[in-house]
């Protein structure tokens, strides 16, 4: 799957410059990289909710999921919410299982917290299949163990649909542990990609070195 | 003053004519007015809130500045206007119960509009992103944000209502306050205090209190439900 050149500038300022990319179905791509680094814009470009400069389509002729960094909990139960992307009751039954919140399905979602949201947001999100799937900071609000059962259930999710998963995050871990192709973003540019191991163990860019060694890597 | 109060009690209770006529046309003026300012407001309050246009911006201060407009002004406007010299006057609306409603269309409509915009635009770009990203269409997504604004909608009913039920400056000018036809509850108060006919005034003035107090406690569960 290839996403076309594409800028994003905000009055004066470009914030993102990126060459064309290709994202491989039925694996987990990471995008890592600092604050204000262009990751978010990247996504949001990606999925549509911002156009790109000149409202240039960056992909077309596939179905796009994304995940917001801060996904809305519309008022109504946290099942109702799940439901409301397609009414498969047994894979919504799975998706509330993998992700632990039985204990939340009647509880309204407006009352969840911050990692509960997120998890009910995912589960709405994977109610369906798409061709690409782009994750702003998934687990960021979640606790180690939700992190990793929610990693688990992203792979399966990958695997089984074919889909090509996107993950900003800002969990070096994380990328290591489930993507098989990381992106480094830096000031807006693309300044190094690569498989994972090599982008993390073997950077070719100073400016991803610099970042990592700041991450403990 | 305490007989005065007794007097009142027993007022209320007695199913006085004029009072009972005062307390019809106080309905019909504030309940009708605040239906159509409704009517008007909330999409235009939405449509404000969702959508981002160039004048938006001028668009919200102006409406903000009406919010903000003493009823006598607008009563002023009204009167000069329907008056035997304004543009109007062939319609023979002043001093009707018509054009009190109109009047306070105009006065409470930016209420609505202002409060309806600012709380959604709070919940519109989080709202429309997470929709957008779902795959949902526009139709689905006008649903589910309406559906988010039901209790916002009932809760700024109320208050257009507390304040057409409380505004005296526009309906005492273009209604005239005239007996048995365009007196209502805040006009006769005034009217029958300055005739020292206390009596029939603080019994007004008691209904309108407690009008008052059930719509605030009607507001605060709302906000509280909205809150949970």
């Amino acid at each position: 799957m290839k996403t076309a050149a594409f800028t994003k500038t905000y009055g004066e300022r470009t914030v993102l410059r990126l060459p064309e990319l290709t994202l491989k179905q039925g694996e987990i791509t990471a995008v890592i990289g600092a604050n204000g680094s262009g990751k978010t814009t990247f996504a949001r470009v990606l999925a549509g909710v911002e156009p790109a400069d000149g409202k240039q389509k960056v992909i077309s002729g596939v179905t796009v999921g994304y995940m917001p960094q801060k996904s809305y909990a519309f008022r109504m139960s946290t099942e109702k919410n799940i439901a409301l992307n397609g009414g498969d009751r047994e894979r919504a039954r799975r998706l509330i299982s993998a992700l632990q919140i039985e204990t939340l399905k009647r509880q309204r979602a407006k009352k969840l917290s911050g990692g509960e949201t997120a998890k009910m947001a995912l589960a709405r999100l994977l109610m369906r299949s798409y061709e690409l799937l782009i994750l702003d900071e998934p687990t960021a609000s979640m606790d180690m163990e939700s992190v990793l059962s929610t990693e688990v259930l992203l792979e399966r999710y990958c695997r089984e649909t074919g889909c090509a998963m996107l993950i900003i995050t800002h969990n070096i871990q994380q990328a290591r542990r489930v993507a098989s192709e990381t992106l480094f973003l830096c000031q807006g540019e693309l300044a190094e990609r690569g498989s994972t191991a090599q982008v993390l163990s073997a950077p070719e860019d100073e400016r991803t070195c610099r970042f990592l060694k700041f991450h403990g890597v | 003053m305490r007989t005065a109060f007794q007097k009142s009690v027993a007022l209320i209770f007695s199913a006085d004519r004029e009072l009972l006529n005062i307390l019809g046309t106080t309905a019909r003026v504030s309940l009708t007015s605040s239906v159509f300012a409704l009517l008007i407001g909330v999409p235009i309050g939405i449509w404000l809130g969702v959508c981002r246009f160039r004048g938006r911006g001028v668009l919200v201060v102006v409406n903000r500045t009406l919010m903000g407009m003493p009823p006598v002004v607008c009563g002023l406007l009204f009167y000069l206007l329907f008056s035997g010299v304004g543009p109007f006057r062939h319609l023979e609306l002043l001093f009707t119960v018509r054009l009190m409603i109109i009047a306070q269309v105009v006065l409470i409509t930016p209420i609505v509009i202002g409060n309806m915009e600012t709380y959604v635009s709070d919940i519109a770009t989080p709202l429309r992103e997470t929709a957008k990203g779902l795959g949902f269409g526009g139709g689905k997504t006008f649903l589910l944000l309406v559906n988010e604004c039901v209790y916002q909608i009932f809760s700024v009913y109320l208050l257009a209502f507390a304040r057409a039920i409380a505004e005296v400056g526009a309906v005492s000018m273009v209604g005239g306050a005239i007996a048995w036809k365009t007196n209502v509850m805040t006009t006769a108060i005034m009217q029958q205090t300055n005739r020292g006919n206390f009596t029939l005034g603080i019994a007004l003035g008691l209904i309108l209190m407690t009008l008052s107090l059930f719509v605030n406690i009607v507001i605060s569960l709302i906000q509280g439900r909205l809150s949970r």
